[in-house]
């Protein structure tokens, strides 16, 4: 008897310190679990947390193992500057998150502060980068970035006369801006520039108006549920010009408001989705994200959230041990192999590489990734 | 001209819709001087209930698409007056003898209560009318293409306030709802039941906000559960600009507001329609403050 009791004590005595040896690094992950953006934040802590898995099965990092610590923002500012502060008290060496430009900008401070490295990953707004942060990064694209994307593919396009049309928010507004930039340099004439108010059902007395003004293309930068509303309303009035949108149409209800006859032919520019992509990389996760979720990762924000983590995992691997480092590590970094295409990032901070494609919904309504 | 007409057919369409929920308001506050802001929310389970029957319940499968679009109409009306009923008996009536602003605060809980309710048993995401209901025909009048189930939705809003004048002007029933909202305690004194008249209110009014909830839900095809408060803020305005308490008026200001922002948004600026509509509001209270058919007008039953 005494001697199994003994035997136990030595057996837990001597697996204290290695499990404490192990868990020497530790990520932190922001995002909204919970709130209006909740299926967001859930896709991102199963796409990190899978990515963790995969590094420790691989014996973890220099032979230590990633400890993943995720923080739930709701998607709210005040909620994020909470998870933020709980982040930075429960020592981790960097932050990856969060969804929604407004609620990033209330943990970067915080975040900064405490010298930690984040990397944003559903945090279009040009300014998040532009405040002079040296320790935060971003793996999406800057909203005036989708902006020069969406303007060449309209040039290149071979259209003419262009009608631009956004919902008022900031996002959409400053993608109309940025785009109508573009176009005015090129010399594509925009023959309508307005917003329509998001959440009504009818756009009827819209389509009506750009109809006079013979467009021919209509680019609505916009959110998915206005967008299938004005496609099949627009199809209902026999209309057939070509519609395009931005990286927030990205979302199947869109051909469920529309309905697949009205959505054929719209055309979208997103980062892509892994299960579109043939890269390697993005073959491997893609087959270890069913094998354990079952399902696709629907959001492409939450694949950057992937991206981000395989940000932080390269700078470890590379022996950086600080934030100061990381940051520095991540500053040089370009071409990285990443799961939505190449990763690397510029001196503000901002992903330098291409990721932005062309999405085209086919006629059953599924939505197929252009070649470039 | 033509682009006007497509505009004005446009104005009518939503404005129909408006009119058919902004009755519900006016009826309620004619005979309680109630605002009853869980109405919008009523709507929406309006369209909500009609998903369900229409896809769980398999009812085009037994009677075919028309007589499917018959039954449903029908049993959500129903449905949602039942709703109605029930938010009068639990929310208002115990409040009945209490300060106007109990009923109001009540109200709000209601409406909150609710919308979280559809949320949790429908979920928060987009829902989606099936296809196959739609009428599918376009009409080509005045050398435009009107789409079939647009002729349909202003020709069933009609027919409903048609039936609901006819109700209110021509019946017992209709002239005691009449007499309640002139003076409830009058009334009472000649021999009319004020309790069943209010709780026969809040059967018709949820009954047509219900319908009109299925309407949107058929013509428009998407559905979520936040929908009434944009439809409820919109109705809301057109009974106060028909004149509340004012059944005609609610008819009246409906459509106007309507054709107000088709037109708002075709000839002046998408981003402003709002604006100009709630503008043409204001100056209309500052000069008939009653409204543009007045809070009531005095009639001999």
């Amino acid at each position: 008897m005494q001697i199994w009791s003994r035997c136990v004590a030595i057996l837990f005595l001597s697996l204290l310190p290695l499990t404490a040896a192990a868990a020497d690094v530790k990520v932190g992950l922001m995002c909204p679990l919970t709130g209006k953006w909740a299926s967001e934040g859930q896709d991102m802590k199963n796409i990190v947390s899978l990515l963790v898995e995969n590094t420790n099965a691989k014996g973890g990092i220099g032979g230590k193992t990633v400890t993943l610590v995720v923080e739930d923002d709701a998607g709210d500012p005040r909620t994020a500057a909470l998870a933020a502060q709980k982040l930075a008290s429960a020592g981790v060496l960097a932050v990856i998150g969060t969804y929604g430009s407004a609620v990033t900008e209330a943990s970067q401070n915080i975040l900064d502060e405490a010298e930690l490295v984040q990397i944003g990953t559903g945090s279009t707004s040009v300014r998040l980068t532009e405040k002079g942060l040296q320790r935060f990064f971003r793996t999406c694209p800057r909203d005036d970035a989708q902006g020069r994307y969406a303007g060449a593919a309209i040039v290149n396009g071979g259209y003419k006369a262009v009608a631009l049309l956004h919902d008022n928010s900031s996002y959409a507004k400053g993608l109309a801006e940025e785009t109508r930039m573009v176009l005015d340099k090129a010399g594509v004439k925009v023959v309508f520039y307005d917003a329509l108010t998001p959440g009504e059902r009818d756009y009827t007395a819209i389509l009506t108006k750009l109809k006079a003004a013979a467009p021919d293309l209509i680019f609505f930068t916009g959110y998915y549920p206005e967008t299938g509303m004005l496609l099949r309303q627009k199809k209902e009035m026999g209309w057939n010009v070509p519609m395009m949108g931005g990286d927030a149409s990205n979302h199947q209800d869109l051909v469920k408001i529309a309905g697949p006859e009205a959505s054929s032919g719209y055309f979208f520019i997103s980062p892509p989705l892994p299960q579109d992509m043939d890269t390697p990389e993005a073959k491997a996760f893609l087959e270890a994200f069913q094998n354990k979720y079952k399902t696709v990762p629907v959001s492409v924000w939450a694949v950057l959230a992937g991206d981000a983590y395989k940000a932080i995992e390269g700078a470890l691997s590379a022996g950086a041990q600080t934030s100061d480092a990381m940051a520095a590590w991540l500053k040089q970094l370009k071409d990285m192999p990443g799961l939505s295409g190449t990763l690397g990032f510029d001196a503000k901070g901002d992903r330098v590489g291409e990721f932005y494609r062309v999405y085209s919904v086919n006629d059953k309504g599924e939505f197929v990734l252009q070649p470039r | 001209m033509e682009q006007f007409l497509q505009q004005l057919l446009n104005g009518l369409a939503v404005g129909g819709i408006y009119a058919l929920v902004a009755l519900g308001y006016t009826m309620v506050y004619g005979v309680m001087k109630l605002i009853n802001f869980a109405h919008g929310d009523i709507f929406t389970i309006g369209a909500y209930l009609g998903l369900t029957l229409l896809v769980s319940c398999n009812i085009a499968g037994m009677l075919g698409p028309v007589g499917a679009l018959l039954a449903v109409f029908v049993m959500v009306a129903l449905l949602t007056a039942l709703v109605g009923y029930l938010l009068e008996r639990v929310a208002y009536r115990p409040l009945r003898n209490a300060g106007r602003l109990s009923a109001v605060v009540s109200a709000l809980g209601a409406s909150i209560f609710f919308q979280n309710a559809v949320m949790l048993i429908y979920g928060a995401r987009f829902y989606v009318y099936p296809d196959f209901l739609r009428p599918d025909f376009t009409v080509h009048l005045l050398g435009l293409n009107v789409p079939g189930v647009r002729l349909l939705v202003i020709g069933a809003t009609v027919a409903l306030m048609l039936a609901l004048s006819a109700f209110i002007q021509r019946t017992r029933t209709g002239a005691a709802i009449r007499a309640v909202a002139i003076d409830p305690g009058a009334a009472q004194l000649m021999g009319i039941n004020v309790d069943r008249v209010i709780s026969l209110v809040f059967l018709i009014g949820p009954g047509l906000g219900g319908a009109a909830g299925l309407m949107v839900g058929i013509y428009y095809g998407q559905i979520d559960f936040t929908m009434g408060w944009s439809y409820g803020l919109k109705a809301f305005t057109a009974a106060i600009l028909g004149g509340i308490g004012n059944i005609p008026g609610a008819m009246l200001g409906g459509l106007l507001l309507g054709v107000i922002e088709a037109l708002a948004a075709g000839y002046v600026a998408m981003a402003w329609k709002d604006a100009i509509a709630f503008m043409v509001l204001i100056l209309i209270l500052i000069i008939r403050p009653t409204g543009i058919l007045g809070e009531r007008t005095a009639e001999k039953l």
